[in-house]
């Protein structure tokens, strides 16, 4: 490989920041400068990224790059290295396809704000630290930047200022995140003391056999592991996630959702697969299926009672994340496949629906759902784009969000048959269950925003710019042709991603010298490769078997009660418009509220999310303390006791 | 000797969690990040002391029988000082804006965003 390629990661997480630096000098009052400027190094990332293609995902070469050439001396890493294995460049791709994205679609979305010199610099440094976070070999220079990522998060979340709700999401960000970047600090310090390095290929090499099962590792670990979390918004660290998707910019709600997730889902595979090798112990597996489940569970629940556009994404973002976690937490290589393909998925499909949101919102000046209707007549190509996103998040065939789901599915159940434990069978009727929620949560929103009646407010809606379509566009088609091309991805992409993830001592070796990892006593995890039998009728029947229990199970939950009777209106808004119930005859069920009946027979779990949803910092604070606790507790009974 | 500096730094990371969870002040909880900050950046730079001098040297005074503290984790710490006082101006920033908005700084009234 020659050098200019070794030094390409670095120079295009520079260029970011550079870029961020030279738009405040010169592009704060010029808007034709900046927009140059940022394109210039927006697209610098992607064609760095694209070039790398080659080398990393075909002929499998690991890429380490030490700044200043401070290489490894006599088995001890010094220096910052940048280390870019299969795996992470898989991730890096999908970082600057949401720049490119983003940045394209801010050019007309953002334009009747003021101070865009301060949005695009953020802009450039919230990528830069997402690319830096996903390309470095140093656990340090990785907090580095997780921390820049919030502040850019934070600061972009505020931007538009004037709005009460935008402050408010970006104050209960900082302090969530700021908790959890601590965490990562705290295990980072206690890994140093315990191992003398910060580099994540030495670090492997020591804590993957006994070094990872001291108290000191073992606690160090368990506050990663939540610094991650929060990172990455699993239940119950989502509350600032979907706060600040409904408060920033919906160009920003998009990178939010497409790459600053993703950038935590990374560094959990990181932490979970490569830095403690933790992957082969069913505890760790049950943790993260634990988690990918409650999240992916409590984020749909919570979707079908919103009444706001953007925040109902965000709930559904938040609950795709839980599929992605859940299956990388399966620890097979069809589970980290599917985890991989499924995060790819989110990154275009929500992506694509938070772009639609933008522009709903930049025709008809809300996200309200009970305020738009009929919109599919005003702007039938953005009508059209969001189909596109609804069908794939919902999984319908051939849409790419049906084969990671299915491959999802079929991971966890296989899992299940393999161990003979009943807990995954549970977690695939769940994962099943979630799917016919989203699309249940889908039906409400299209119908609710796209279809029936216009009302008043919407009658002079135009479509949006074509500046801003192009984006939709490209990932519209882009989630129908990795759908098809769903074999070709995997055999190209995914494979060779989560067999990184697997072996490790090629990393070690490129970052170490050769011949470290052996002298380590690092083996490689061999995994048979995924099998794809995808179109396999009999898994076609157990699946309507499963659906059909679920339903089964749902309709008992209703019945047997006769029909309650209000005498008076009910005035709570969240469980208001049931029949019968109001004082009117010739009332209507709300267009944002279709599934009025499912909520109803739910009211117990509603009003308890409900409350626990409260909106008050503290209460958001607690819950990440009791977990980091709970986890704590976990980690020592499991890696040290058992 | 260093245990001192550990309990002490457990301590203050203890106070810092437990002002975030129980005060209502939007000021008190930016207060509480920083300690949590300060707690840290005690165990950082005490991991680091192991009673030798200060890790400042030329070239001709460096011999292999040198007696130092270790200076990465002094440099974790400034770096670490530095973004925990980014942390804490931007989130007094944020406290600022939020009281020109809604006329308090008690956390349970600033819950706009809910359910």
């Amino acid at each position: 490989m020659s050098g200019f390629i070794l030094q390409l990661p670095v120079l295009s997480v520079m260029g970011c920041f550079l870029g961020a630096f030279l738009i405040e000098i010169f592009g704060s009052k010029n808007k034709v400068v900046r927009g140059i400027i940022a394109m210039l190094f927006t697209c610098f990332a992607f064609v760095s990224v694209a070039i790398l293609f080659k080398p990393v995902m075909v002929d499998g070469e690991v890429v380490a790059y030490w700044l200043g050439n401070w290489e490894p001396v006599s088995g001890y890493a010094i220096g910052i290295g940048y280390e870019i294995d299969q795996m992470n460049y898989f991730f890096s791709m999908l970082v600057v396809f949401t720049m490119l994205m983003s940045l394209i679609y801010s050019f007309r979305y953002m334009e009747k704000d003021s101070h865009l010199g301060h949005y695009y610099t953020l802009f450039l440094m919230l990528s830069g630290s997402v690319l830096g976070m996903v390309f470095t070999g140093d656990i340090f220079n990785m907090f580095v930047m997780i921390e820049i990522m919030t502040f850019a998060a934070v600061a972009l979340t505020a931007f538009r200022n004037g709005k009460g709700i935008s402050l408010e999401a970006a104050f209960k960000y900082l302090v969530i995140g700021s908790m959890g970047s601590s965490f990562t600090l705290l295990g980072i310090a206690l890994l140093y003391r315990q191992c003398h390095t910060l580099n994540m290929a030495q670090l492997s090499s020591i804590l993957g056999g006994e070094g990872g099962s001291t108290p000191v590792t073992v606690l160090a670990f368990a506050l990663m592991f939540i610094g991650m979390g929060v990172k990455s918004y699993i239940v119950p660290f989502h509350t600032p996630a979907a706060d600040a998707y409904t408060a920033a910019p919906t160009s920003i709600s998009m990178a939010f959702s497409s790459m600053v997730n993703k950038a935590g889902v990374y560094g959990m595979i990181r932490l979970m697969y490569i830095i403690f090798r933790s992957m082969d112990s069913s505890a760790m597996q049950i943790l993260m299926v634990v988690f990918g489940t409650v999240t992916m569970f409590v984020g749909v629940t919570m979707a079908l009672a919103q009444h706001d556009f953007k925040r109902l994404l965000a709930f559904h973002s938040i609950s795709q994340i839980g599929y992605v976690i859940m299956a990388a937490g399966l620890g097979t290589a069809m589970g980290l496949n599917g985890a991989l393909f499924h995060a790819m998925n989110h990154t275009l499909f929500k992506g694509l629906l938070f772009l639609c949101a933008g522009a709903v919102l930049t025709a008809a000046g809300t996200t309200n759902l009970d305020k738009l209707g009929g919109l599919s007549k005003k702007m039938p190509k953005t009508a059209i784009c969001f189909l596109v996103g609804a069908f794939s998040i919902s999984g319908l065939p051939p849409f790419n969000g049906f084969l990671s789901k299915w491959q999802i599915y079929q991971a966890a159940y296989t899992k299940g048959v393999e161990t003979g434990n009943f807990l995954y069978v549970v977690v695939t009727v769940v994962a099943v269950v979630v799917s016919v929620m989203t699309l249940a949560s889908f039906i409400k929103v299209t119908q609710a925003v796209f279809f029936g009646q216009v009302p008043e407010s919407c009658k002079d809606v135009k479509e949006v710019p074509l500046s801003m379509r192009i984006p939709m566009w490209i990932m519209a088609v882009l989630c129908i042709a990795t759908g098809i091309g769903a074999n070709f991805m995997n055999r190209v992409i995914f494979t060779p991603a989560s067999t990184a993830a697997f072996s490790v001592s090629k990393y070690i070796d490129t970052a170490m010298g050769a011949g470290y990892a052996s002298a380590a006593g690092v083996t490689d995890i061999q995994t048979s490769a995924a099998v794809y039998d995808l179109w396999n009728p009999i898994m076609w029947l157990v699946l309507f078997g499963v659906i059909l229990v679920a339903v089964f199970i749902v309709a008992l939950t209703g019945t047997g009660r006769a029909p309650v009777t209000f005498d008076t209106e009910v005035a709570d808004g969240k469980g208001a418009t049931y029949f019968g119930g109001e004082r009117y005859s010739h009332s209507h069920v709300g267009g944002s509220d279709l599934f009025w009946g499912f909520r109803k027979n739910w009211t117990g779990y509603f009003r308890f999310m409900d409350k626990q949803h409260s909106g008050v910092v503290n209460d958001y604070a607690l819950w990440v303390v009791v977990t980091a606790a709970l986890v704590v507790i976990f980690m020592f009974i499991f890696r040290l006791l058992v | 000797m260093m245990l001192v500096n550990y309990i002490g730094s457990a301590v203050l990371i203890a106070i810092g969690l437990v002002t975030i969870l129980t005060k209502k002040e939007l000021i008190k909880i930016v207060i509480g990040m920083g300690i949590i900050d300060y707690g840290i950046n005690l165990l950082l730079v005490s991991f680091g002391f192991n009673g030798g001098t200060a890790p400042i040297f030329s070239f001709t005074e460096l011999t292999s029988g040198a007696y130092f503290v270790d200076p990465v984790p002094q440099a974790l710490t400034l770096t670490s000082i530095v973004i925990g006082a980014c942390v804490d101006a931007m989130a007094l920033a944020l406290v600022v804006m939020l009281y020109r908005k809604y006329k308090t700084t008690d956390a349970s009234e600033i819950r706009r965003l809910k359910g």
